[in-house]
């Protein structure tokens, strides 16, 4: 009997990881035009905002959280990730390393492509004094204290940490249930509660400000990405055992 | 021929129940199986460790000689089509195939657009909006055309019509012949896929209770319809699996083989014999081995009636 190419198969297609990529993009609609629409939108609501507050005689320095908007979406972006495309990644025959390395770089892509968006209107603002009225939603001045380089690290590093801390809870539900998920939210709880409750004994709270201020921008974004890559490993490790 | 699937006393066990219990078998390389076996009795479990989908609780499954979980290279010559498979939400099933032509190496386009025709399957729709049938569609075409080394169907055909199924079965029998692989196909329509399958995988209540080729399972047991003691007298201490009786007439049917001299005693005693139809065969004897199964089979397996 004849065997199907048999010497095609005896490694691993190479590629297999970035066709994940490819597999992800499949939702369009999830990883390019809501998130799209989402920094498109919450832009044009700040640029209102700030119009009326200028036209209230406001002239100082307006900037606001609209930024944050796009970021957070990152959340239901790893959510998404993993509960509709992990059935059909297996279906696919792919292993969870291959897919969870696949959806994190296809995550990438969207957070660079984001990142890119708000470093260019961060130096249109720079340039041009706020759109000539001193209305500021990516050039905040804290975030780009380093440079846009570095503001460019900050919204890349939140856009992966909120998709990772989705791609995990999302996980985690589908592994263990509503009852687990629930958990592991108190537990996170308890655990910020338990820092919060040890600072304040401590009355540490000055000098951990004074940490914040002395890790500037770039620093904490670096902590950031550190905490981000610890999560992620978790994120793999409950995955890597999971029943379809 | 030479083993692609090795498993030895493999358990999978839950909280509150046993899906698999010890189960060993070996599947050989080029060959239809039909794994068998009612609701619950752990076909697709089965199914889902093989393909690394899900994880054992113990004992051993190789694939090509290695252990599937979380191997590309075993991976990547596997396709399985479950029943229920989820698809990304916006995906039509023109992206489902695209998807499945990155990842098979094997993926013949030519022939799942003939499938696509076959199976009159919308591409623009979204597959969340397909029927029942075209969802299954999809699957039927990934499996075909991806042409795994080994493809695993997990009842593939739910609310396909008879004609749709039709078109499978022979898709199927076609494409193997040219493209001889492993296939195993769990289904409830044992009628339908008996001419098909090559060996039979009985698995009841986590145990494989039969493993052997479709014609020795065809031939395992015999009908006989006449006058009740005369069946009693030519039966002897052949294993009944069923019997049925109204008066003094009796159907029989038993386990194993009748010789040329029986066989014409038989006849001598106006004694009708009958082959028993493969799936007559397994709802007897997976009735029989469920304690407090009732007497009356049912009408056809619930496969069929969805």
């Amino acid at each position: 009997m004849t065997t199907l190419n048999p010497v095609a198969h005896h490694t691993a297609p190479r590629n297999r990881m970035l066709n994940v990529v490819r597999l992800q993009f499949l939702n369009r609609q999830t990883f390019l035009w809501v998130p799209a629409l989402i920094l498109g939108g919450s832009w044009a609501l700040s640029m209102l905002i700030f119009w009326i507050v200028g036209g209230a005689g406001q002239t100082g320095v307006k900037a606001g959280g609209g930024a944050q908007a796009p970021l957070w979406y990152f959340l239901a972006l790893g959510i998404q990730a993993m509960t509709m495309t992990f059935p059909f990644s297996q279906a696919m025959s792919l292993t969870r390393k291959e897919f969870y390395l696949g959806s994190l770089a296809a995550a990438a892509v969207s957070g660079l492509g984001m990142s890119v968006v708000f470093v260019l209107l961060g130096l249109l603002e720079q340039a041009t004094g706020g759109y000539g009225f001193n209305a500021y939603f990516s050039y905040l001045e804290w975030v780009w204290m380093a440079g846009p380089l570095a503001a460019f690290l900050t919204y890349f590093a939140l856009t992966m940490f909120f998709f990772v801390v989705g791609f995990w809870f999302a996980t985690i539900f589908k592994r263990f249930g509503a009852v687990g998920l629930a958990s592991s939210l108190l537990g996170t709880g308890a655990v910020l509660v338990a820092v919060v409750a040890l600072v304040t004994f401590r009355q540490a709270w000055p000098a951990v400000a004074q940490w914040f201020m002395a890790t500037g921008s770039l620093g904490l974004t670096l902590w950031g990405l550190a905490l981000t890559t610890v999560l992620a490993i978790g994120s793999y490790l409950t995955l890597r055992r999971m029943p379809v | 021929m030479s083993a692609v699937i090795e498993v030895r006393d493999l358990t999978k066990s839950y909280k509150d129940a046993v899906a698999l219990d010890g189960i060993s078998f070996d599947i050989e390389q080029n060959a239809i199986y039909g794994l068998l076996g009612r609701n619950g009795a752990g076909k697709t479990t089965a199914m889902s460790i093989l393909t690394a989908q899900n994880l054992p609780s113990s004992g051993q499954v190789k694939v090509f000689g290695e252990n599937p979980y979380e191997n590309p290279k075993v991976l990547s010559r596997m396709c399985f089509v479950r029943e229920s498979q989820k698809y990304p939400d916006d995906a039509t099933a023109r992206h489902a195939f695209a998807a499945a032509r990155l990842f098979f190496p094997n993926w013949d386009q030519g022939l799942a657009d003939e499938l696509i025709d076959d199976f009159q399957l919308p591409l623009k729709r979204t597959i969340k909006k397909l029927s029942r049938g075209q969802l299954s569609a999809v699957g039927v075409i990934i499996g075909l055309a991806s042409r795994a080394e080994i493809t695993f169907f997990d009842e593939p055909y739910l609310g396909l019509d008879a004609v749709a199924r039709q078109t499978f079965y022979d898709r199927l029998l076609a494409d193997y012949a040219e493209h001889p692989r492993t296939i195993l196909l769990s289904s409830h329509l044992i009628d339908e896929v008996s001419n098909l399958i090559e060996r039979v995988l009985l698995i009841d209540a986590g145990r494989i209770i039969m493993d052997q080729s479709a014609e020795d399972a065809r031939a395992m047991a015999t009908n006989v319809v006449g006058d009740a003691a005369a069946i009693d007298r030519a039966v002897g201490g052949r294993e009944v699996i069923h019997r049925e009786s109204l008066g003094r007439v009796a159907s029989v049917t038993f386990l194993g083989h009748l010789d040329n001299a029986e066989r014409s005693v038989l006849a001598a005693e106006g004694l009708e014999l009958a082959p028993v139809s493969l799936q007559q065969l397994i709802v007897r004897l997976t009735q029989q081995r469920s304690a407090g199964a009732p007497h009356v089979a049912p009408a056809a397996p619930e496969g069929s009636l969805r």
